[in-house]
């Protein structure tokens, strides 16, 4: 062994390495080529192995010579592994190509009652304006729902409530939340700011604009100086925060037995805008609530000095401001649970 | 209360459009709901005069007439009405015309002859009553108008509120637009030619219990002659919504519609006799056995407590309600006796309530009629039956009460009158604004008694000299009682819209949690797992409350309620399907299902957090609770997935979400066999409680019993419901969250299989390993069940994942094994398992 044939070994040795990686088919074949060639027991190796036989002068250059051969083959396998590799993730990625324009795995979505999500809403609107929400009872004694509210018995006002009365003497079923207003002002002192939304019941027959259940929402501010101005700003907020900024409201007397004086408040038609149509009965408005100042005897039945104390109430139906909104034409769609209308609401 | 233009305009210059006049009144609080315009469904009908009025030559019963409309060639009509002759006037329906009811009328052939149209009679029209002839209009009517322009009306439908029965009256509405507009009211004449004989030798009236009949005035008008009320005033009470009878009988109804007076007529021959030969007239109570047959032909037994108009045979009216049957008005009627009363509004209301015969006489009775308005009814009637229908009306009243009442005065303060409209009026824009409603006013420099409250509760107050005015109210605003009366009318007579907006300034109320928190909370998740929130009746039928009992009746949720007592019934339901409170939420959701199934969904998912009713001797008692049903797929079909039918474990996976949001633990569940509604194999008791261990929820989930969807035709193969009290569900919020420490170090798991005889429940296996695990064991979740080889027949392996941890070091692989064996060592004796290799 000399110098000259272990360098043309070396030589040999690259040149057998090239063709070997050019014919290599995948990473695979110049991982396996790469231990061949450069692993502990691999050829390179082996011809280094000739060294000891060399002259001591030699050594020192055929160490250089190796050096050069073996950083050529790492650079010849490295380059022809990035090759290979590339090709391979490019036919993988092919190969994994799926048509992603069918629809995804569907996850079922419930949704929530519309008549609950308006009480919800409302309560959200006034609870900015220092409203909390407070509950009472569905089935009331003939006092709370009506003496107390300054509705005695054989009272001619009595026909605005159809009554559905029970078996237990002297109880019926709440025609409004009104009685709300006599509990909370029994429970806490003033200032009240309260909203007591719940179910409520009427003798009446159901169609598509009457039900015998439906829920309200009471709204009852007292203090001492709260005023008919006060009511008449706050409600215009409510109606601008639930059909919209800019709509036109209209405020003007109503009647009700436990409020004086008392307010009907009216929102423009949401279906014409004003100048008429059959949803408003060709009037423009819509009539979203009925309010007023909380009557001295309602005051005195809820334990309070109407001298000292004033205030408003108000109460309206989730269900109607829910059809306004959505443009729901029929109150019976509320009770009838029918998915395909659940469903349309969030 | 229907309000005919013409009439009103009568009463009160109107300068207002239709749609004006609509608004000012709703703007008053008198609600216009409707605005009708009459003669809109005349097309083509006009003005024609007859020019001869010749036999038809081939029936006896028909004319021809020849008939201009001022233009044009005369046209060829024939008519069936005798009451027609040439050179009368006379409406005249063209071909191609429609009448109302959508009646077209056609060039036609009638028995040989060509009718070029037809003459019309006032009921075909929807003007007057009479069907038999035809309208003869003026004679001055001008040919060729349209009949729309000349008859033609329009009619406010006005809302009037049961506080303002005045209002139910042409002169009532009058009174408003006169308030709004400046203009007078012209009131109605009253003044009578009553020149016949004085009418107390023909009528005597008495009345018994002066408290239910404050005043009776009654008038007599002998020697009139009954036939039908002038066409103008038949067209009249049509727009106004009332029938015409006869002149005598619409004498009446006018005067209720245009003062707001029921009056009533009697046939005074029908009308018994006392000794001196005059009619004798009671107002009394009925006495027992009495009955009386109604001018509807219904012979009614009288409850002791009817107010009756009786003469010495017997009842002849119920008072305000109904007259009778046998001294009604008739064609033979000679002789009239009118009753103008003011009877007890509370005896009227029951008594029209009794017989379930509310009219519109006895509403206005209801709401209270001034004492004055006897006399002037009384005295309207007499004048236009007089006019109508001839006769002499006897000299003076009967009258049981001459006194009128002054009018009532209400102190009040204008500062405090200001302070609750949140205006600044003052005192004299406030007096300025009730003059024109007919309230004067006196500033009063003396102390005075100011009234806050009437009704149930009366309340004064004394106002320091010189503070207060006090106002006269017009005898018929009976709802003007109090100082926020007051306030009411200042506001209406101003204009509500006039009233500032502002937002509140007062002090706020503290801070309150909603009760609606936790609920809002469990309701969300719930959508979020894909379960729709229903609403339904909490009345339902009796058989849905009987089929759906629960027979377990497990504990309420610490702080809620028990589900407890009797149900509650419904003493007048619409309908049966509505009649009794519910106990439970299961039955109505099995019929969300089963409506929904019908309608195609074969894949339901709803819950409903609702309420649950209950009587407790007289007390009633009302709970919370969350129901659920699911059928079908829980998780529905998709191309890239299969179906998967929900079952028990879905309803509890959804009672562990639950439990989560509401920071409880996890659930455990026991086997519930002995529930009658559910499937034996297939329901449990769940459980959960909280940090604390207090039950924080509570209640049943398992299938429904298969004989139950079959007995109620649910048309679905199973049917998973649960109904649970939930902590807060009643109104608590959410309990805060306490964080715990998560360990820096490092966990250990380990896979447990544990083989037990079959009957052993997973629940049971479970338990055992947590109390044995050790304070280090965090977790224990099952996540395999293995039957077969190489196990018995009757055994099974339960597999899971215990999971060690301690806060404050590495966990030695020496503990957990000791942890290990404790925990089989507990599971050899408790429940009898092995550990699985």
């Amino acid at each position: 062994m000399d110098l000259a044939q272990l360098t043309r070994d070396l030589e040999a040795l690259v040149e057998e390495t090239r063709a070997a990686l050019a014919a290599a088919p995948d990473t695979a074949a110049v991982e396996a080529l790469e231990v061949e060639v450069l692993g502990k027991k691999g050829r390179l190796t082996i011809v280094l192995r000739g060294i000891g036989q060399l002259p001591a002068e030699e050594r020192p250059l055929v160490g250089a010579v190796a050096n050069r051969v073996r950083g050529a083959i790492e650079g010849e396998i490295g380059a022809r592994r990035t090759e290979l590799g590339a090709a391979e993730l490019e036919s993988r990625l092919r190969a994994e190509t799926t048509d992603v324009t069918t629809p995804g795995r569907p996850i079922r979505r419930g949704s929530l009652h519309p008549s609950i999500e308006a009480m919800a809403e409302i309560a959200r609107i006034f609870g900015q304006f220092g409203f909390v929400v407070y509950e009472s009872p569905e089935i009331e004694d003939d006092e709370h729902n009506f003496q107390m509210l300054n509705i005695p018995p054989d009272h001619p006002a009595r026909d605005l409530w159809d009554t559905l009365y029970v078996d237990v003497p002297g109880h019926l079923l709440r025609t409004h939340t009104s009685p709300g207003q006599i509990h909370v002002m029994r429970t806490v002192k003033p200032p009240i700011r309260a909203l007591l939304p719940g179910r409520c019941f009427r003798y009446e027959a159901i169609d598509a604009s009457h039900g015998t259940e439906f829920f309200q929402v009471e709204g009852l501010m007292v203090d001492e100086g709260t005023t008919l101005g006060d009511l008449r700003g706050l409600l215009d907020e409510f109606a601008h925060a639930m059909f919209g900024a800019g709509k036109k409201t209209r405020f003007r007397p109503g009647y009700y037995p436990f409020t004086e004086p008392s307010v009907a408040f009216d929102v423009e038609c949401l279906v014409c805008g004003g100048p008429g149509c059959p949803a408003c009965k060709r009037t423009g408005w819509m009539t979203i609530l009925g309010a007023g100042m909380v009557h001295p005897v309602v005051l005195r039945h809820g334990g309070l000095d109407p001298e000292r104390y004033q205030g408003f109430a108000f109460g309206m139906g989730p269900e109607r401001i829910s059809m306004l909104r959505h443009r729901i034409h029929d109150l019976r769609l509320f009770l009838e649970n029918d998915l395909r209308f659940l469903g349309q609401f969030r | 209360m229907r309000v005919p233009l013409s009439w009103l305009a009568e009463l009160v210059e109107l300068e207002l459009t239709p749609e004006e006049l609509a608004d000012r009144l709703t703007m008053l609080g008198m609600e216009v709901q409707a605005i009708e315009r009459r003669g809109t469904d005349w097309s083509d009908v006009v003005v024609g005069e007859l020019l001869a009025v010749e036999p038809h030559p081939r029936a006896d019963r028909l004319s021809l007439t020849k008939v201009t409309i001022g233009h044009g060639a005369p046209l060829q009509i024939v008519c069936g009405a005798t009451n027609i002759a040439a050179g009368q006037r006379v409406p005249v329906a063209l071909p191609g015309a429609v009448l109302p009811g959508g009646r077209r009328i056609e060039r036609a052939e009638k028995m040989g002859v060509t009718s070029e149209g037809m003459l019309c009679s006032g009921d075909e029209l929807g003007l007057t009553a009479d069907a038999d002839g035809i309208l003869i209009l003026d004679g001055e009517t001008q040919l060729g108008r349209p009949l729309a322009e000349l008859y033609g009306d329009t009619v406010l439908d006005v809302d009037v509120k049961p506080n303002r029965g005045d209002a139910l009256s042409i002169v009532g509405i009058a009174r408003e637009v006169a308030a709004s507009t400046g203009a007078e009211v012209r009131l109605p004449a009253t003044e009578v030619e009553d020149d016949g004989a004085p009418v107390e030798g023909l009528v005597a009236v008495e009345v018994e219990d002066p408290q239910l009949c404050t005043r009776f005035v009654g008038r007599h008008v002998g020697g009139v002659t009954i036939g039908p009320s002038p066409d103008d005033v038949q067209m009249r009470l049509i727009a106004a919504g009332v029938r015409p009878v006869s002149n005598v009988v619409d004498a009446s109804n006018y005067v209720m519609i245009e003062l707001g007076k029921p009056i009533h007529t009697f046939d005074a021959a029908a009308v018994g006799r006392a000794a001196a030969g005059r009619a004798r007239i009671v107002v009394r109570t009925a006495r027992p056995g009495e009955r009386i047959e109604t001018l509807d032909h219904v012979v009614r037994e009288l409850h002791p407590d009817t107010l009756l108009i009786a003469d010495p045979g017997g009842p002849i009216g119920i008072a305000g309600v109904m007259g009778g049957a046998a001294s009604e008005v008739s064609e033979t009627t000679t002789d009239v006796i009118i009753e103008s009363a003011v009877f007890d509004p509370v005896s009227i209301r029951r008594t029209a309530f009794h017989y379930g015969l509310r009219s519109e006489a006895s509403l206005r009775f209801e709401k209270g009629q001034e004492q004055r308005l006897a006399r002037l009814g009384a005295d309207r009637t007499a004048r236009l039956i007089h006019e109508w229908a001839g006769g002499s009306v006897a000299r003076g009243r009967v009258d049981t009460n001459p006194d009128e009442p002054a009018p009532r005065t209400v102190a009040f303060r204008p500062a405090r009158v200001d302070r609750l409209l949140g205006t600044n009026l003052g005192s004299e824009t406030q007096r300025d604004l009730l003059r024109r409603v007919g309230i004067s006013t006196e500033a009063e420099a003396r102390p005075v008694t100011i009234p806050v409250a009437a009704g149930s509760a009366p309340e004064a107050v004394e106002a320091p000299a010189g503070d207060a005015v006090v106002a006269t109210i017009p005898t018929w605003r009976r709802d003007i009682e109090i100082e926020a009366d007051i306030a009411e009318e200042v506001a209406r007579i101003h204009g509500y819209e006039a009233v500032p907006g502002r937002l509140p300034s007062t002090p706020m109320p503290g801070w309150r949690p909603s009760p609606l928190a936790l609920r809002e909370a469990v309701r969300e998740a719930l959508v979020g797992a894909g379960v729709t929130e229903a609403v339904t009746y909490a009345l339902v039928s009796p058989r849905l409350v009987a089929d759906f009992a629960w027979s377990v009746n497990p504990p309420p949720a610490t702080g809620e309620g028990a589900r407890e007592g009797g149900p509650i019934t419904v003493t007048n339901p619409l309908s049966a399907d509505h009649a009794i409170l519910r106990h439970s939420l299961v039955g109505s959701l099995t019929q969300v299902v089963a409506g929904n199934v019908r309608h195609g969904r074969d894949d339901v998912a709803v819950f409903e957090v609702g309420k649950g009713y209950g009587r407790v001797a007289d007390e009633t008692v009302e709970w919370w609770r969350l129901g659920l049903a699911l059928t079908g797929a829980f998780e529905p079909a998709a191309w890239n997935r299969p179906a998967r039918p929900a079952d028990v474990d879905d309803a509890k996976g959804l009672i562990e979400l639950v439990a989560g949001v509401i920071g409880a633990g996890r659930p455990t569940y026991m086997a519930l066999t002995d529930e009658p509604i559910l499937h034996p194999g297939r329901s449990a008791l769940a459980s959960a409680s909280d940090r604390a261990g207090r039950l924080a929820l509570s209640g049943v989930v398992g299938e429904l019993h298969p004989r139950l969807i079959e007995a109620w035709d649910l048309r679905v193969p199973r049917l998973i419901v649960a109904e649970l009290s939930v902590a807060g569900l009643g109104g608590g919020g959410l309990p805060s969250v306490e964080f715990e420490a998560v360990s820096r170090f490092p966990a250990v798991e380990r896979d447990l299989a544990v083989v037990v005889d079959e009957a052993v429940p997973a629940a049971d296996v479970e338990s055992a390993i947590r109390e044995a695990g050790g304070e280090n064991l965090r977790s224990v979740v099952l996540f395999d069940l293995y039957r077969g080889r190489p196990l018995a027949d009757d055994e099974r392996s339960l597999a899971f994942r215990l999971r060690f941890e301690a806060p404050d070091r590495t966990l030695t692989e020496v503990e957990v094994e000791e942890a290990i064996a404790t925990i089989s060592g507990a599971l050899g004796h408790r429940v009898g398992g092995r550990i699985r290799a």
